[in-house]
């Protein structure tokens, strides 16, 4: 099902949205997903599709991007530099209670950060981790750096609906309490397609941001149903209930769209990537042509 | 003259005579006060140093260069991110406790990342920190032991107050002021005066000691 050849010249089709709703709702049954949503927003064509967008789902770590977007929001405003050094330090207070917690080596990908412990890494250092191997420590520190409630406030300012952050990562007490990040397919989109547009701040600082999403490291979602020749700037999320990926999709000689698939599953359910990938081919099809169909 | 000039490389500085943009981080004479309320006299004179590597290459002690106390990060105070920075004249007799630390524990200590001086200024300093007067250390790690465990922490707490019975070390427990992934050692308020320093001449604010 999967295309895995180049992409042709890109011609747009007559998009059907009912087809591919058509088609993510047999996925979904096929995956045994307890829920799927999926929002497409494209910038060629401006065509915008909307599968369960609106449900909340627990963002694991799609939540980065926004984080991402806060730290560039203090750039912008000549608070940090991408060169500003930041002290590494594995505490952080819960936000259920404002007790201290760690985030823990064996759960974090990229344990360059904790080696860094006691020392200081830059700004973009930390976001570079933060995004492309999912550093939890980077993650926190950089929301420790920025404040929660400035990277909320800078989502708001942005009119950015369905993004509630609420807490950092691995505090397993607010989990434990309730208090999670929340996103939604629709309102994720809109934050890649704001990225996409070049308005996030600035063209230069939205190309910054679109440089440190390209450079992800996991590609067994979103780009695992694409063409060898499509770029994705991406961030994926997984929790033992929750597996998710959002991105730019970028194919030759075409304006990019922007792709949120998120899912849901009983812990340890489900072929989780080889879902969000088929998501993912079924919204390259439909929005470009399936050059195998 | 009654003797040789100290060797160290660095310009001494009266805070009160540089710009206002260093007086107004560096609070010299000024006060702070500390969590019990009591109010405390913050140095006036301090090393002056012109450029990293003059600080990586200019030691307090046989073992910890100037740059190990000078090491913080984007929450100091703007004017002290870059060069010429500042460090008060006590930081030089931290550096010679830590020294024995160092023999004591016969191996490598590390201060951390905002772990030396930090200024009043400093966003993470609240109050009378002893990190202010250039006498306080955290120290990240001893040797290849990461201090972030109570037994590590503990241990070394322990050798301290061998060493040096006189500083005091940061009680082990994850609450606000206490410690769990640093040691914190402090000589307290110490405020060091140089012979070269130019010093107060009588004045009024000196009129009312008995003394």
């Amino acid at each position: 099902m999967l295309s895995r050849s180049p992409a042709q010249p890109q011609v747009s089709p007559v998009f059907v949205p009912a087809q591919l709703q058509e088609r993510l709702d047999e996925l979904q049954l096929r995956s045994r997903a307890s829920a799927l949503a999926v929002s497409v927003v494209d910038l060629e064509t401006e065509v915008a599709f909307h599968y369960h967008a609106d449900r909340w789902f627990h963002a694991a770590s799609t939540i980065k991007v926004a984080i991402l977007l806060g730290v560039f929001g203090a750039i912008f405003r000549g608070e940090l530099l991408p060169q500003s050094r930041v002290h590494v330090r594995n505490r952080f207070l819960s936000a259920y209670d404002g007790s201290p917690y760690r985030v823990r080596m064996d759960r974090d990908a990229n344990a360059e950060v904790h080696r860094s412990i006691g020392r200081t890494l830059r700004v973009s250092e930390l976001a570079h981790a933060m995004i492309t191997t999912s550093s939890n420590l980077a993650t926190n520190l950089l929301l420790d750096l920025v404040g929660l409630d400035v990277v909320q406030r800078t989502i708001d300012g942005f009119g950015l609906e369905g993004i509630d952050l609420r807490r950092g990562v691995e505090d397993e007490l607010a989990f434990e309490h309730g208090i999670n990040n929340r996103v939604t397919a629709r309102g994720l989109a809109r934050l890649l397609w704001l990225i996409g547009e070049e308005r996030a701040f600035s063209p230069a600082l939205s190309g910054q941001i679109l440089d440190t999403l390209h450079e992800q490291h996991f590609k067994s979602g979103i780009p695992a149903g694409l063409p060898r020749d499509a770029r994705v700037a991406h961030k994926t999320g997984d929790i033992s209930t929750v597996a998710h990926d959002a991105g730019l999709v970028y194919l030759p000689n075409r304006r990019p769209y922007a792709l949120v698939i998120l899912t849901e599953w009983a812990p340890s359910a489900g072929d989780r990537s080889a879902t969000i990938a088929a998501a993912s081919y079924l919204a390259y099809a439909a929005l470009v042509g399936d050059p195998e169909a | 003259m009654t003797g040789p000039a100290p060797s160290l490389p660095l310009r001494l500085a009266d805070g009160r005579r540089l710009e206002r943009r260093y007086r107004d981080v560096l609070l010299p004479d000024g006060i702070l006060c500390d969590h019990a309320g009591q109010a405390r006299l913050l140095p006036r004179y301090f090393y002056e140093i012109e450029s990293w590597d003059q600080a990586r290459d200019t030691y307090l002690s046989p073992h910890f260069a100037v740059a190990e106390f000078i090491h913080t990060d984007v929450r100091e105070a703007p004017p002290l991110r870059v060069f010429p920075r500042y460090i008060p004249c006590a930081t030089a007799l931290l550096a010679l406790a830590l020294e024995l630390l160092r023999d004591a524990a016969g191996t490598y200590v590390h201060i951390g990342a905002n772990g030396g001086y930090c200024s009043p200024r400093h966003a993470r300093v609240g109050g009378a920190s002893p990190h202010c007067w250039g006498t306080a250390a955290n120290i990240y790690r001893i040797g290849d032991t990461y201090l972030d465990t109570h037994e590590a922490i503990a241990r070394y707490a322990s050798i301290v107050r061998e060493v040096l019975p006189t500083a005091w070390t940061r009680p082990l427990a994850p609450e606000h002021d206490r410690t769990d992934d640093h040691l914190h050692i402090d000589l307290g308020y110490v405020v060091s005066v140089p012979r070269e320093a130019a010093g107060e001449t009588y004045g009024a604010k000196l009129a009312g000691d008995p003394l």
